[in-house]
């Protein structure tokens, strides 16, 4: 994880490293891993525990899609040992080529979409700023990324003309998020209860917490103010609606 | 240590295993929501019957989690090609891979269609009737709300109007807002089902514990799959179920029978299963995709595609997820995603300017499907991922669920790409058209409106889709389907379709408890027919009479209550 100096100006100030961001202190749900069955057990523990190593990536193209995935799922505000790993996840799947059961298409195999999209990303970077990615300043990191997101890659990258843009980037968000919300510390952040068998849930209704739960206690959290991944509420909805797997709705 | 089926039912051990040179009545390719319905039966009718099936065999204590990248598993996830004007996303919504199929991580709904669904052509002038109707099917339906059972309101008033053998399910935070926002505008609602979901104890299944990871696989056992309703007394009754077998090919004999089924085992080894009687039941992918890819001379496009409609008017019905933040609490994972719905909008109506309807249903996404509708719904990428996922406690979800029309040009293909086995994989294509399109505007907007309604202080939405049916039709026209009203193919007399690829149309109600009723249906038919499927060419069409004495055991109740 490549720390940066970010102007954090939120909260009113600078936005302190947490041991536990979101609203609900003090709420673990490894916390209650002892009336969870084994099998569950089992693997959300080696989620927290167990070190994967890099085998797809090589170094360089490690490095570098380690500075993109850290602007594209920040944790500047998590403290050094509670930061979720992203990229070894990642990794991992591509390496066992883990499939999500389709293909675009106009789209490579996965395993070639993303050596072909850290290449651009860093050709992008050269073109644009004359550096490479990974030391860009935050700031331009994001310039670079944002253009991505909106489906128009500034600078123009020959990479782009192949594959599809807005589908990589679907993509990258999907193993993105599927690692972070698949991890018992986001969990504790967003207050959501984790695995409930055999014990399951009692208090359906008005959103009121298990006696295990915490309650919501909301402060006023901001991301950093000149960060240009905020959500920007007066935009129009993503051009190309849903792309990524549709696994957990219905 | 035995194997589990839900936390209480075990394996019936052991298995009856066929050596590998016998020859079998029926060989069953695809043990999901249809496949399981027909070993069971079929079992039961005294036949000897193989179930092949790509993935594993579930122990659901071992196997599954309560936890949603550990479920990965559950789902068909190899690989296909997805193209179009509007590609789907195939796999982990629309496919189970291993012993129960899809009804593994259903959500569970058990709508059944309305009458109007069999007769689209003739009531609205679009898509085409079934060959059956509502009534043939509804002694099924009565059935199979026993047999799984479903639990629901006293009183389901769209349709044919029905009560349900289990009692509602208490509500969740989602199915509250549902109702609430329904109820302001003066929409009617139902909650605590259809859901073939227990809400009580049912023989050796216990009820529901309100966990919310329905669609990981249901440890508990209160949520249906074939896996617990029907596979353990299939196997009681001899049957077997053979997993990890992946069907390459069906065979023919040389006076154009089918004669058995080629596979490969988890060590890609080649099998050959004899039987007299083939029924395919791997859904609307993976049933075109064998039968594409066992062409032969004298089937050079395909077995049972004289009609050339093999693989074509595949469906998906409208799926967009609204999603709406509330200032209060909602925490939409617990209480069953599936649990309160409408279908006040079911029906044709002329002033909307379209055909056919759609239905309104809770969903319930865990957080990393959630994270993922916020990147399609609002763009939320880094800092903005992290805040509104901040909110996820704040926010509920209710989906659309439409009628979207057949289409020829909506298809499974066989694609250059090859699976391990060097079996070319599947390629699909889809487009949406006008009246989908208008359909899914008017739709995403009432739901969206619906959801303001309850009081949410944003709302959001994403087009998706869900299910998948059709790609091997059924019609009583063999120049334009591909099988008959009962499964058969028009092609070759003992090779039979079952499961959801042989809907003409689909109506807007989840497609599980349709695909049961028709699979016990079919068995029934097969039962009457006796061993006439196995040499004779003659094509009865009559409806063959309900066998009640083959329902699994504890499910025989004196009816379906139905008040007022």
């Amino acid at each position: 994880m490549t720390r940066k100096s970010f102007p954090f100006l939120a909260a009113g100030g600078e936005l302190k490293e947490l041991e536990q961001p979101g609203y609900y202190a003090g709420y673990s749900t490894m916390a209650q891993k002892r009336n969870w069955e084994e099998a569950t057990r089992n693997v959300v523990t080696a989620r927290v525990e167990k070190t994967l190593s890099i085998r797809f990536f090589s170094q360089e193209e490690a490095t570098l899609l380690g500075a993109v995935i850290d602007r594209v799922m920040p944790q500047d505000d998590r403290t050094e040992g509670r930061t979720i790993p992203i990229l070894p996840v990642l990794d991992e799947r591509l390496f066992t080529n883990s499939l999500s059961g389709f293909r675009y298409e106009d789209m490579p195999p996965d395993q070639e979409a993303y050596r072909l999209a850290i290449k651009a990303i860093e050709e992008m970077a050269q073109d644009r700023f004359g550096q490479s990615f990974q030391i860009l300043t935050v700031h331009r990191q994001e310039l670079i990324l944002k253009s991505l997101h909106d489906g128009k890659p500034e600078p123009e990258n020959t990479v782009w003309q192949k594959m599809p843009v807005h589908r990589f980037w679907a993509m990258l968000m999907e193993d993105c998020v599927t690692a972070y919300y698949s991890h018992p510390w986001a969990w504790d952040e967003i207050g959501f209860g984790g695995p409930a068998y055999p014990r399951g849930y009692m208090r359906l209704e008005n959103g009121l917490p298990e006696p295990w739960e915490k309650d919501e206690q909301r402060y006023e959290w901001n991301a950093p103010v000149d960060s240009l991944s905020q959500l920007d509420q007066e935009s129009a909805p993503p051009e190309h609606g849903s792309l990524h797997g549709h696994g957990g709705s219905h | 240590m035995p194997h589990y089926l839900g936390s209480m039912q075990t394996l019936p051990s052991p298995m009856h295993r066929y050596k590998e040179n016998d020859t079998v009545d029926y060989c069953i390719v695809g043990v999901g929501s249809a496949g399981g319905v027909l070993v069971q039966r079929l079992a039961r009718a005294g036949f000897r019957v193989i179930a092949l099936e790509a993935g594993p065999f579930w122990d659901t204590e071992k196997d599954w989690v309560s936890d949603e990248k550990g479920s990965h598993e559950l789902y068909w996830n190899d690989l296909r090609i997805t193209g179009g004007t509007h590609p789907l996303a195939l796999g982990a919504n629309n496919s189970g891979k291993g012993v129960g199929g899809g009804s593994v991580h259903w959500a569970a709904f058990a709508p059944r269609f309305h009458p109007s669904d069999f007769r689209v052509y003739s009531e609205d002038g679009v898509g085409v009737d079934w060959p059956m109707s509502y009534w043939d099917l509804k002694p099924y339906y009565e059935l199979l709300e026993r047999e799984i059972p479903v639990a629901g309101p006293a009183w389901f008033p769209w349709g044919d109007p029905h009560g349900h053998p289990y009692g509602p399910h208490p509500l969740g935070g989602v199915g509250d807002v549902l109702v609430r926002g329904c109820a302001s505008l003066g929409i009617r609602s139902v909650a605590g089902g259809p859901v073939a979901i227990l809400s009580a104890s049912h023989g050796d299944r216990p009820h529901c514990i309100y966990r919310g990871f329905c669609i990981q696989g249901c440890k508990v056992g209160a949520k249906a799959s074939t896996l617990i309703t029907h596979v353990p007394d299939a196997i009681s009754n001899g049957a077997e179920i053979r997993a990890h077998a992946m069907a390459s090919r069906v065979s023919l004999r040389e006076d154009g029978r089918a004669d058995g089924v080629f596979y490969f085992d988890r060590d890609g080894k080649e099998h050959f299963q004899r039987a007299r009687a083939v029924i395919v039941s791997g859904y609307a992918i993976e049933t075109p995709r064998l039968l594409l890819n066992s062409a032969c001379p004298g089937h050079r496009h395909g077995l049972a595609n004289s009609s050339g409609t093999l693989g074509k008017y595949l469906m998906v019905q409208a799926g967009n997820v609204v999603a709406g933040r509330f200032e209060e609490l909602i925490r939409l994972y617990k209480a069953p995603p599936a649990h309160a719905l409408s279908e006040e909008f079911y029906e044709t109506d002329p002033r909307r300017g379209f055909a056919r309807g759609f239905s309104v249903q809770t969903v319930g996404p865990l957080p990393v499907a959630f994270a993922k509708q916020m990147v399609a719904a609002v763009g939320a990428w880094g800092w903005g991922m992290r805040q509104v996922m901040m909110d996820y406690n704040h926010w509920a979800t209710l989906g659309v669920l439409g009628e979207i029309l057949p289409g020829e040009d909506n298809r499974v293909e066989l694609a250059e790409e090859k699976d391990r086995h060097g079996l070319p994989v599947a390629k699909v294509t889809f487009n949406l058209h006008d009246n989908d399109k208008k359909l899914i505007e008017f739709g995403k907007n009432k739901v969206m409106e619906i959801m303001w309604a309850a009081g949410a202080q944003q709302v959001v939405q994403e087009s998706r889709f869900a299910h998948l049916v059709g790609a091997a039709r059924m019609g009583s026209d063999p120049s334009t389907s591909v099988v008959d009203k009962f499964g058969r193919t028009h092609d070759i007399p003992n090779l039979f379709v079952c499961d959801g690829s042989i809907f003409p149309t689909q109506g807007s109600a989840n497609p599980g408890l349709t695909i049961q009723a028709l699979a016990a249906r079919t068995a029934d038919y097969l039962a009457k027919q006796g061993d006439a499927i196995f040499y004779s060419n003659h094509r009865e069409l009559s409806e063959p009479g309900i066998r009640y004495d083959l329902s699994p055991p504890h499910t025989r109740f004196k009816g379906n209550p139905r008040i007022a």
